[in-house]
């Protein structure tokens, strides 16, 4: 049974929806990424789930216990949660050691059982010598460690994560997204992490959740969101990709402006307007006519940049649309030079929404 | 590696959140005090002899040249001060924030003893130096020029005196707003101009000047309103000039036959004009204001003044010693010398006025008292309530919390002796009879004071990051508790400071006191604005000495405080 | 005025014209059981217009006599006075116990409403001519001093040294002159309406024209001449030039040829005195002769203690033209008074 709990949860400012009937499921233990651009709603949707907003309509339980609901909310202190902030939010009068401990003094630990197990977390997080400095004499990433031991160390039953690797710099970020799944996996906290970032969310997540608007477009896995997006959202926010729109022609094909697309994957729209999402890198470019196959269109080159691992081509085709596709290094075709692309069908993806 | 998995720690346990009750008790508090003077003002105004309705009042404020007048003479007055405010204050503060001027450490320091002296003592100094015949500086200049008597510089009982008098003591106002800005100013924007060939002149000219102006305009603003709305200086230096600025005219309307109705109709004009300042002030610092000027935080551009060097701190001297250091002198020469107009000789020099304030004026130990007791129960109960009022607004964790906001601020607008009025209509009959006992003080006190409180723990707040707090919540903090060890901590120094603000402003207070004092109820203010009625400058000075005296002690224990003394907070964002 | 409907302050004194007649009471002398029972409430509150510093001399003359009993001088300008017991009584705060102004018209007033108790010390029963006490006792002249004219004799030569109220028009004197004002003043009011009853208003609005320093109470201008910061005063009291000369001031009184309006300041016990027997006690003090030399003596106030002996240099009071007013026709001008003060010297 899922532990933490969103039903047709919603959040509104006046006119203003910012959480929209979400309803979520998140198994005990799990690391949940709710991902989305800025203004998606998700750090909302976390805020309502710490407690510090209260919801306009549906709720929130966890364990079962309703904790959210718009007649009654349990206040954020008694809802056994830990919360990372974007800011780190340590508190700049405290040295390293008081920021940890304080959640466990508030729970009324002995003295001698504080020192312990703070000490113990430091030394989990490499923070044991910085235990007497100051939050403004810590390095970001410094600050990010203490602010996750803060955290950790009072034992959660639900962790949430706000944008927490933000203000760091991107060496240390992706360093410390591995962090953040390592600890995950040592102690299992059923986990909530918003960010904005899709490889941060690969590299953590059990679970993906993106927001769009206010409203959940897809959850699943890594590889099922990348590979199987069930909507044009979610197709152009993870990976690179070209959406192609056309019209329905027949079973599995698309009349895009001329070119006939035969789609291997995905459901179409029920309407007779749809579209079809195909990788960059999916994209195959010859210089020759095509012996055989399907989905061939022919084009010319109108830019290519080199970058090292790939050539990146932007492509106007015959039908006037202009595609974007990636070929290997070595495969150089100059500008305005005639080429073919072809769409293989089982990479085109029919998009329902 | 081996932290307990086992969940053995306790839940916290759960307390009663008091946010709601605290909010609604807040709200009538600060309505009360907001709303039932100025209901009773509204009231009286309209409230003709035999107790109808009528308009009456209004009408022989219109038609009355004896009330016109003097609001056109006080507004005259006020735009002159704010105008020659800015013109002292703006250069003070340039040479203050951005050159290499020798001693500006010490500057700041004299500007804020000017905003500690009380305007009325300022005033009464001023009349001990610049009376046109007994006046020490009239004197002086008689006595190197060897003129005939009655040949004078300076008449300080004039309307340009009045101006003078008055901007001595607004002036700080405009001096910190511009200095702020000009601390604030990008260093970038100035060396983008220097880069493009601007020198230094025509980068102040061009860039650093019109970037400050809009603080110099509030500024402007503020030194207008503090006149338009002061009470003592007037009364001390208009009066005997022969003419009356609003503030006089509505406290002479409560003398015999006293017409309340008339004064409440006379004040309201007043609450109009200053709710248009504010309005514009905060037009204008809202539309390009200091605080949007932002930018990279550097060390400030210093400027070198190179050969100007002398000359500027021949200015900042002049401009000190007339604001400050003269006043000063002047008030300790006339404690310890016989007659004012006697030079301090030995055989002048005596302690008649000392002892007589400390020992034979019987008035002197009950409004030292009062004075002491009412400034530390305002500041205490003022910054109290502005803290929790600017935390509610500040964290928006009630609905409608922003009308508090509103409510804290709008006295700012209601003028001192408009407030006077008010409360004393109020507050002289039941239900709520507080006149005549020091409460009606504290409320008087509490209103006037709670605006600037209230911005100074505002602005506290908003650098204190909310997640701060939140993050003390999530981890099992109650909000009081969080509000106590997280917030109280970080907002100690500004707290500290906004209690000094609160109990200096009590201090200086007369333009509602002066209608709200009784016997019982005598505050050091009063009896110095009493004592000057009679004449008694030696016993003045004593006891204005003596109010600076206990308010410096004060201010600086309250910061020097062991008990308040905190740990270093150097990050505070 | 009198159907001004005001549950506030002052008004609430003319909405109960109670009709106060009454025989004089009986004279009384402090005997040992009122010092004890005044004793016992170990302090008075005095209401004053007095100079502050003869007032407080009064009062430690008092403290002197009856250790034990505190005195606490409340001095204000006979209007501000007369404003605050007003504002105190209408708010039923009974701080007075004594109240003392120099304005007679308050005394019509407050025993037309009933605040005053019946007291006769027997000073004044014996020694007080009829003009000087309240026919039914309820109050008495504690003093009497005249508004004169004045100056400086270091910057005004006695030969040149105005002799007339009708000398002070003179355009020397433009910008020279300081006076009281009668909105703060009771002196000044009953001055004022001495003066222009006598000279008419042409005189104040002529007076009006020379520049005159304005100051509030009838205790300022000698204090403006002793600074030389005016060297003739237009009006003021006499008491302080006397005080101010006797302590070595070049100041000197000038007897006006048109007269010199004289101004009674009587004193009464109030009935809901907080320290009723302190109060009482105080009160009959006030009007010994001891007490009276005193006010003579250090205040330089006129008597009507026939035992009191003027100190030497000062003019007595039969020598010098006097201007009486009757308060009842004071009390009805005072509107005029002041709008037409404040027509001719602005405030």
């Amino acid at each position: 049974m899922a532990f933490v709990e969103l039903s047709q949860l919603s959040k509104s400012y006046g006119k203003l929806t910012v959480v929209d009937r979400v309803s979520l499921s998140i198994e005990k233990g799990a690391l949940v990424c709710l991902l989305g651009p800025s203004g998606c709603g998700k750090t909302t949707t976390l805020r309502l789930v710490a407690g510090f907003v209260d919801p306009t309509g549906g709720e929130i339980r966890v364990g079962g216990r309703v904790l959210s609901a718009p007649d009654v909310t349990t206040p954020p202190e008694r809802r056994n949660m830990s919360m990372i902030f974007q800011s780190y939010a340590l508190w700049p009068h405290m040295t390293v050691f008081e920021n940890v401990a304080y959640g466990l003094s508030i729970r009324g630990l002995s003295k001698a059982d504080i020192k312990t197990r703070v000490d113990n977390i430091l030394s989990v997080a490499k923070l044991s010598p910085l235990a007497e400095r100051y939050p403004s004499e810590l390095s970001g990433g410094q600050q990010q460690r203490v602010s996750l031991a803060r955290a950790l160390v009072v034992e959660p039953e639900t962790l949430l994560l706000d944008e927490p690797l933000s203000n760091l710099d991107a060496n240390l970020r992706e360093e410390m997204r591995f962090e953040i799944r390592r600890l995950h996996d040592q102690y299992r906290y059923t986990t909530i992490y918003v960010t904005h970032d899709q490889a941060e969310a690969m590299t953590t997540a059990d679970v993906i959740v993106v927001m769009n608007q206010g409203r959940i477009e897809q959850a699943g896995s890594a590889e099922d969101i990348y590979k199987r997006p069930r909507s044009e959202f979610v197709a152009r926010f993870i990976g690179g990709t070209n959406i192609l729109k056309g019209r329905r022609s027949g079973d599995q094909a698309v009349d895009w402006g001329g070119i006939k697309l035969t789609c291997g994957d995905g459901e179409f729209a029920a309407a007779d307007e749809t579209a079809v999402s195909i990788r960059h890198h999916d994209i195959r470019i010859a210089t020759n006519a095509p012996v055989d196959g399907l989905n061939w269109a022919p084009g010319a080159v109108s830019r290519q940049v080199f970058l090292g691992s790939h050539r990146d081509y932007l492509i106007d085709l015959s039908n006037g649309e202009t595609v974007r596709a990636v070929a290997p290094p070595d495969v150089a075709i100059p500008k305005g030079q005639p080429v073919w692309l072809q769409f293989p069908p089982e990479h085109c993806r029919a998009l329902a929404q | 590696m081996t932290v307990a998995i086992e969940r053995t720690l306790p839940v916290r346990r759960f307390a009663f959140d008091w946010s709601k009750p605290v909010f609604i008790s807040l709200v009538l508090v600060l309505g009360g005090l907001v709303l039932l003077p100025l209901f009773w003002l509204a009231y009286y105004s309209v409230l003709a002899k035999d107790g109808s309705l009528s308009l009456e009042n209004f009408r022989a404020l219109v038609t009355d040249p004896t009330l016109r007048k003097p609001y056109a003479i006080a507004m005259g007055m006020a735009l002159a001060t704010g105008a020659l405010s800015c013109l002292i204050a703006t250069p003070l503060a340039w040479l203050t924030a951005r050159t290499d001027l020798p001693g500006r450490g010490v500057v700041r320091a004299f500007v804020t003893a000017s905003f500690v002296t009380p305007p009325f003592l300022g005033a009464i100094a001023w009349e001990i130096l610049a009376a046109p015949n007994s006046g020490i500086l009239n004197e002086i200049y008689r006595w190197a020029f060897g003129l005939e008597q009655y040949e004078y510089l300076f008449d300080i009982y004039t309307f340009e005196g009045l101006v003078f008098a008055l901007s001595c003591y607004t002036f700080p106002y405009v001096f910190t707003l511009v200095a702020n800005a000009l601390d604030r100013v990008p260093t970038d924007l100035e060396e983008a101009s220097a880069m493009l060939g601007g020198g230094v002149w025509t980068t102040l000219r061009k860039v650093t000047l019109p970037l400050v102006l809009p603080a110099m305009l509030a500024g402007g603003l503020v030194a207008i309103l503090q006149a338009l709305t002061m009470f003592g200086t007037p009364a001390i230096l208009a009066l005997p000039a022969g003419f009356h600025v609003i503030t006089t005219k509505i406290w002479s309307l409560f003398q015999y036959p006293p017409k309340p109705g008339l004064a409440a109709a006379s004040a309201l004009p007043l609450l109009l004009i200053t709710v248009f300042l504010i309005w514009a002030q905060a037009k204008i610092i809202g539309r390009r204001g200091y605080t949007t000027v932002g930018g990279k935080s550097g060390a400030a551009r210093i400027t070198p003044l190179g050969r100007y060097r002398w000359a500027a701190v021949a200015f900042v001297t002049v401009v000190l010693s007339i604001t400050v250091i003269m006043p000063y002198l002047a008030l300790l020469k006339t404690a310890v010398t016989r007659t004012v107009s006697e030079p301090l000789t030995w055989s002048s020099f005596t302690l008649h006025h000392v002892n007589f304030v400390l020992f034979e004026f019987s008035a002197t130990r009950l409004a030292l008292q009062n004075t002491l007791v009412l400034g530390v129960m305002t500041a205490t109960a003022g910054t109290a309530i502005a803290l929790l009022v600017s935390y509610l607004v500040a964290r928006r964790s009630v609905a409608g919390a922003s009308l508090l906001g509103y409510l804290a601020t709008a006295p700012v607008a209601i003028p001192g002796i408009v407030l006077g009025v008010g409360l004393f209509l109020s507050y002289s009959s039941p239900p709520f009879m507080l006149y005549g006992t020091i409460w009606i003080l504290f409320i008087a006190f509490l209103t006037i004071e709670m605006p600037a409180g209230y911005q100074q723990l505002s602005s506290a707040f908003k650098s204190i990051h909310p997640e701060l707090e939140e993050a003390s919540r999530i981890l099992g903090a109650t909000r009081m508790m969080a509000l106590r060890q997280i917030t109280a901590p970080l907002l100690r120094t500004s707290v500290v400071a906004t209690w000094c603000f609160v109990f200096i402003g009590t201090i200086r207070e007369l333009s509602a006191t002066i209608l709200l004092t009784t016997a019982e109820t005598k505050l050091v203010s009063v009896i110095i604005y009493d004592l000057n009625e009679s004449g008694d400058l030696g016993a003045i000075s004593v006891l204005g000495l003596l109010l600076l005296g206990v308010s410096f002690a004060i201010v600086l224990l309250a910061n020097r405080l062991p008990v308040l003394g905190g740990r270093r907070i150097t990050a505070l964002r | 005025m009198k159907h001004f409907v005001l549950a506030a302050a002052a008004a609430v004194m003319w909405l109960a014209p109670h009709a106060v007649q009454a025989a004089p009471p009986a004279p009384y002398e402090p005997d040992q059981a009122l010092v004890e029972a005044a004793k016992k409430e170990a302090k008075v509150v005095w209401y004053t217009s007095t100079d502050v510093q003869v007032s407080e001399k009064m009062a430690k003359a008092f403290e002197a006599k009856y250790p034990g009993i505190d005195v606490q001088v409340e001095r204000s300008g006979a209007e501000r006075v007369y404003q605050r017991i007003n504002q105190e009584y209408g708010s039923k705060i009974y701080n007075a116990d004594v109240i003392e102004t120099s304005d007679a018209v308050h005394f019509l007033v407050f025993k037309r409403e009933g605040i005053l108790a019946q007291a006769l010390p027997s000073d004044v029963a014996k020694s007080w001519p009829a003009e000087a006490k309240d026919p039914d006792g309820f109050y008495a002249a504690y003093r009497a001093h005249l508004s004169v004219i004045g100056y400086n004799t270091k910057q005004v030569k006695a030969e040149d040294a105005p002799k007339s109220h009708a000398d002070l028009l003179l355009p020397k004197w433009k910008n020279r002159m300081v006076k009281a004002h009668p909105g703060y003043s009771g002196t000044v009011l009953t001055g004022t309406a001495a003066l222009s009853k006598l000279l008419g208003w042409e005189y104040f609005e002529k007076l009006g024209q020379q520049k005159v320093m304005q100051v509030q109470s009838s205790t300022e201008p000698p204090k403006k001449l002793a600074q030389g910061e005016r060297s003739i005063m237009a009006d003021g009291n006499e008491y302080n030039l006397f005080l101010l000369r006797e302590t070595g001031v070049p100041i000197e009184v000038v007897y006006a040829q048109e007269g010199s309006p004289i101004a009674i300041g009587h004193a009464g016990l109030l009935k809901n005195a907080a320290h009723p027997n302190a109060g009482k006690l105080f009160y009959a003090f006030m009007y010994t002769q001891e007490a009276q030399q005193l006010a003579s003596d250090v205040g330089g106030l006129r008597s009507f203690h026939p035992g009191v002996k003027e100190k030497e240099g000062r003019v007595p009071l039969s020598k010098i033209k006097v201007l009486f007013t009757d308060p009842a026709e004071v009390e009805k001008q005072i509107e005029t008074i002041k709008k037409k003060y404040e027509e001719y010297f602005g405030t």
